[in-house]
């Protein structure tokens, strides 16, 4: 190094001595430096490496420098550069002009008044909700008594079966209402435990566990097995939960046309060869043994050999089917005959023919478990109420209690046949025919009514509301709350509010779907729903049947585009007086 | 050993407790009216105390713990999958199916988390209460499996969010819920929009609305649902969540859902949020610049994991100013903190008019289940028909809904006489002493004084088995929380304290404390936080260390001054 120090002062003959002693103390200081950097353990080997690239490349040593320049660079730089870049500088006194400008929306949009009949149209019950229901009166306060309760989805009727009830009061005597704590953390009481081995045995799966409401299970199960870079093909009926669930999960979603398993078939095949390259992603099939929307069920047999011949994974929703369908209640599998273990993830609920609250998801050990560390809602919410549990507990052994071979429980039976009884009144009434048309199949308890498209035309209601390309999707887009409101499915909704207050007055209580638009992300049609239930006599259900005939088509027959205006307009003017 | 024969859960056994037994085991009852306290709030004193350091070794060793842990796991899973595979099927590819999760992800609760398994989901027999009976359990293979006695081993209860004691089976809230269940049955038949509402849910609405000071309320029958599904019905993309960094995850969860632009602050930082804010009002959304539809502030008026209440006064000075929404969340607050229970609005004396909603649940301080969400009328019209878990989900049911009422009643006064005020003031007195108790212990307490959430913080992960262990052996049971609900390096356990325990239980409880906190090393505050023996010994250097005998002596009294 000394070499260099001669050199220097050498060249600088003649420069004021002030210069070079300048230099000189700096270059000391440099060879100071590389004599520390030598001492380092290993110090001595960089210097060298240094000395040697630099001898056969010198541009290569500036290069490194300012490459290694880059790198602290980038490494200090905040996290934010990109958003620091777009910002727009502005004095102090413009950030407080903007924020004194500045004016919020209202938090949540208000009611318009056109909007309001929904609210006075939640039915308020008086009393215990069995098969008979009373009301009352939301603007008077009167009570209207003794209607049969075609709304409650308690399709069992086993909320106020005394054997049930029994049970659930032993629990509470035990154990108070409140569960009070997360499963995870001194939650789990032994009729958790219970239920959850109650319902893998009698679903036929490995283990079961609970959530604390249905509608939280699917949006909290699905993310669990699904991230971003797997791929979920899902339904294209499927109930807002499961919407939510796949749009939640982040991964690639493929919808296929509702219970069309041959475009299903297409969407797999067509999806075959990025599968075969790309990594072994998660894959799964989601739908619903029985749809919320359209009240029927896919072909589970075929679903089955296409998601095995595939390789796919089957999610399936049985909130409606599970204590419905086959014939001791253990849903679309058994109707099939095809093992639960088959389909590897089950969700449900609790809270419909169970006859209590909550939902369930029943699979394989190792889902089930890994549920238990990551799934969001079982981990970060209070486990469901004991004495939910032991309902939903006594409702499984009594319906295994009644287990017969060869023949339908007879828990389930009546329900089966009061379904079969009421969809071919309905389905084959004359009257009805021109004016709805009955969506669900023959097997489903919850009978799903349309408005029939011809009466739909002269209406001129359009085909569907919301969905892809829909105002709605893009006022949400665009964050217009303004636009979340249409005019014709609040009509429309109208129309058959009218006629479930028509039928109030005869004494059946139906219900209708309470879609709300923005929620959704597929097509919505309103519809009349009429839930039946085990509990109903057959005259019950020929009455029922007679009632809605009647009201339906009357007012529905006669009824063209000036007769829906006449009737919207009597809305806005009832509400102009309120 | 050979006790433990069942390898599933059994029964619990018959039990032969008188009703006063049983109802003692529940409620404690009061020894003495001086171990009463009610609450007050000095707007002069900081609100959240200074948070304690550990000493460098500690943090240290604990680093080295999670490494050598890591290290063990990624070799136990490096060479396991290649010679057991038949303990990995679940992160191992099998017949063309992938994996049901991956090895990665799962590391964590599969190498660390297992570890200490046997001191989560412990299945309990019965109330909650002051006392929780546990199943006694072993593991015969290191938490894969469990075998069990039969037996039940009753713990003192540390862990159960139960602040005002209502978990109880026996008392008017039971008698009620019974007579609730005979009259309306178990099921909740529908979602409330279509069936399930019934004069109990109005009622009872109008009860919580008038208690927490709004205009009207809706509830739901699930406490994280009623957050996750809360967002979609309020912001979209164009609009901005500020969070603080420790909202609980359903709060995050709902935002997700809704699409909204979000942005943390860290947890409680004023001047930061006000950045914040300032910045964000003022550059409007990324990309157009447009002015955002709305901003709201989200925070938790009590956080679980730490015994810290939002700076609500900052918070609501902050609102006047930039005309955000602010919504708190009131999970763990509402009942259990202020004069009358309404939560943080009540403690700082602020109107609930200045908060623009408030969210909480039922599961806490109720005995019950599910939430709330209150605001001004306009709001909860358009939330009832709007809200996804009010117009798909399940409703409350009925017997859940008459325990909110009656619990609701007897904290205001209508009912029972001053038995709500009492346990108002058993729970103040409860958090207090036991802080107060373990601070001059020397532990490392995070929190405000009046929180009934003390964490005692632990640090290395292998404490966290060790002190529950040695708790439940000595008969209480707690809740040890680590990564990733806290920070890496900030175990804890996490003391719920609860108003049906009595002062002769924490005068227990510190005792046991004591001698595990010497056992594990576990002492080592600096006084920062209080709990100095004369005033001016942080300044000095004099770390708290009081002896057991002084801390029961002097603390019951001591507690109830307003600093300490």
């Amino acid at each position: 190094m000394s070499v260099v120090t001669t050199t220097l002062i050498q060249n600088t003959n003649g420069a004021p001595e002030a210069v070079i002693a300048y230099i000189s103390k700096v270059v000391k200081l440099w060879e100071q430096f590389i004599r520390g950097v030598e001492k380092v353990p290993g110090g001595s080997l960089v210097l060298n490496y240094i000395r040697a690239s630099h001898k056969n490349d010198p541009w290569r040593t500036l290069l490194e420098v300012l490459l290694a320049l880059v790198a602290i660079r980038y490494f200090f730089a905040s996290k934010y550069s990109q958003d620091e870049k777009e910002k727009v500088h502005l004095s102090e006194r413009e950030v407080q002009e903007l924020i004194d400008d500045w004016e919020p929306e209202p938090f949540a949009p208000p009611l318009r008044k056109e909007e309001r009949w929904e609210l006075d149209a939640i039915p308020m019950v008086k009393g215990a909700a069995g098969n008979r229901v009373a009301l009352e009166d939301p603007k008077t306060g009167n009570i209207i008594p003794n209607l049969l309760n075609m709304a409650s989805r308690d399709f069992l009727n086993m909320g106020l079966n005394e054997n049930v009830k029994q049970r659930a009061i032993k629990t509470i005597r035990e154990c108070g209402v409140g569960a009070c704590n997360p499963m995870n953390f001194y939650g789990t009481q032994d009729v958790h435990v219970r239920l959850g081995e109650d319902l893998a045995r009698f679903l036929g799966a490995e283990e079961g566990i609970i959530y604390g409401q249905d509608y939280c299970t699917s949006t909290s199960v699905l993310p669990c097995f699904l991230k971003r870079g797997d791929i979920v093909i899902v339904d294209g009926g499927v109930s807002v939960a499961l919407q939510k669930a796949a749009l939640i999960s982040r991964c690639h979603i493929e919808w296929f046309n509702h219970n069309d398993l041959d475009h299903l078939e297409e969407i797999l095949e067509s999806l075959q060869e990025d599968l075969r390259e790309g990594p072994l992603n998660r894959r799964f099939i989601v739908t619903e043994a029985l749809s919320e929307n359209f009240g029927d069920s896919p072909d589970l047999k075929r679903l089955v050999e296409i998601k095995n011949k595939y390789k796919f994974r089957l999610y399936l929703d049985e909130t409606y089917s599970i204590g419905t369908l086959g014939s001791n209640g253990r849903g679309l599998p058994e109707v099939y005959g095809i093992p639960r273990s088959e389909i590897e993830i089950t969700v449900g609920s609790l809270a419909h023919a169970f006859g209590s609250s909550g939902g369930f998801c029943v699979g394989c050990r190792d889902m089930a478990y890994y549920q238990v560390l990551s799934s969001n809602a079982y981990v970060f919410s209070a486990a469901l109420p004991p004495y939910s549990a032991s309902a939903a507990s006594a409702v499984i052994s009594m319906l295994e209690e009644a287990e017969e071979p060869g023949k339908v429980n007879r828990y389930v039976k009546p329900l089966q046949d009061n379904t079969k009884l009421l969809y071919s009144l309905l389905k084959q009434s004359r009257k009805l025919q021109q004016v709805v048309s009955v969506r669900s199949a023959e097997y489903s308890p919850v009978l799903i009514l349309r408005l029939a498209p011809a009466l739909r035309k002269k209406l001129n209601l359009p085909e569907s509301y919301g969905g892809p390309g829909s105002d709605v999707l893009k006022a949400i887009k665009n964050g217009h709350e303004e636009g979340y409101f249409s005019r014709d499915y609040n009509r429309e909704n109208y129309l058959l509010q009218k006629m479930i207050d028509e039928l109030i007055g005869r004494g059946v209580l139906v219900t209708r779907s309470k879609r709300v638009l923005h929620h959704e992300l597929l097509p919505v049609v309103p519809t009349l729903l009429i839930n039946v239930n085990a509990g109903f006599t057959e005259e019950d259900i020929r009455h029922a049947y007679e009632c809605i005939e009647d009201t339906l088509s009357t007012t529905l027959s006669g009824l063209d585009a000036d007769g829906l205006n006449q009737l919207v307009q009597q809305l806005e003017e009832t509400n102009n007086i309120l | 050993m050979e006790k433990f024969v069942y390898t599933r859960l059994p029964n619990a056994p018959e039990e032969h407790l008188s009703e006063k037994e049983k109802m003692d085991m529940e409620f404690g009852p009061l020894s003495s009216k001086d171990y009463l306290y009610e609450v007050s709030y000095d707007p002069n004193q900081p609100l959240n105390p200074a948070v304690d350091e550990p000493p460098y070794f500690v943090v240290i060793f604990t680093y080295l713990n999670y490494l050598i842990l890591i290290i063990i796991g990624h070799l136990k899973d490096f060479f396991g999958k290649r010679f057991m595979p038949q303990h990995f099927e679940a992160v191992l590819p099998k017949n063309g199916y992938p994996p049901w999760y991956s090895a990665f992800e799962s590391f964590y609760p599969r190498r660390l988390k297992k570890r200490l398994d046997d001191c989560f989901a412990r299945p309990i027999y019965g109330v909650p209460g002051r006392f929780v009976r546990c199943f006694d359990r072993i593991s015969p293979d290191y938490n894969e499996t469990f075998l069990y006695s039969g037996e039940l081993k009753p713990l003192l209860n540390l862990s159960s969010y139960n602040y005002l004691g209502f978990a109880q089976s026996i008392g008017s809230c039971t008698d009620a819920a019974v007579k609730s269940v005979e009259e309306y049955g178990t099921s909740s038949c529908g979602p409330r929009n279509q069936i399930g509402t019934c004069n109990l849910h109005k009622e009872t609405e109008a009860l919580v609305a008038r208690f927490v000071g709004k205009d009207d309320a809706v509830m739901f029958s699930m406490g994280f649902g009623t957050n996750a599904n809360l967002f979609t019905s309020l912001v979209n993309s164009k609009c901005l969540v500020i969070s603080d960094s420790l909202n609980h995850s359903s709060i995050r969860f709902g935002i997700r859902l809704a699409g909204a632009a979000v942005k943390v602050f860290p947890h409680n930082d004023m001047e930061k949020l006000e950045q914040i804010l300032r910045e964000s009002i003022s550059q409007g959304q990324s990309k157009t610049h447009r002015p955002w539809k709305k901003i709201v502030v989200c925070v938790e008026g009590l956080y679980s994991m730490e015994g810290n209440l939002a700076d609500l006064p900052a918070l609501v000075a902050l609102r006047e100013k930039y005309k955000f929404y602010l919504f708190v969340d009131e999970a763990h607050s509402i009942g259990a903190l202020g004069k009358s229970g309404r939560g943080v609005c009540d403690y700082f004396g602020i109107s609930p008019s200045k908060v623009d909603m408030l969210m909480g649940t039922f599961t806490k301080s109720f005995g019950a289940a599910g939430g709330y969400v209150a605001a001004n009328q306009e709001i909860i019209d358009r939330l009832r028909l709007d809200i996804s878990t009010n117009v798909y989900g399940e409703s409350m049911p009925p017997a859940v809904v008459t325990q909110i009422s009656t619990s609701l009643r007897i904290i205001m006064g209508e009912i029972n006489g001053d038995e709500g005020k009492q346990r108002l003031q058993r729970i103040a007195f409860n958090s207090r002493y036991l802080r107060l108790g373990l601070k001059r212990l020397g532990f490392i307490i995070y929190g405000v004084d009046d929180s009934p959430v003390v964490p005692l913080l632990l640090y290395a992960p292998p404490k966290m088995p060790a002190f529950s262990r040695m708790m439940y052996e000595r008969g209480v049971a707690v809740v040890v929380v680590g990564y990733p609900a806290t920070e890496l390096i900030s175990s804890r356990v996490r003391l719920c304290v609860s108003a049906s325990l009595t002062k002769e239980d924490i005068d227990r409880i510190l005792t046991i404390c004591d001698d595990i906190g010497d056992k594990l090393y576990l002492k080592f505050s600096s006084g920062i936080s209080g709990g100095e023996k004369h005033p001016g010994d942080y300044k000095k250097g004099v770390p708290p260390r009081w002896s057991l005998k002084e801390v029961l002596e002097r603390t019951p009294e001591d507690c109830k001054k307003p600093t300490y």
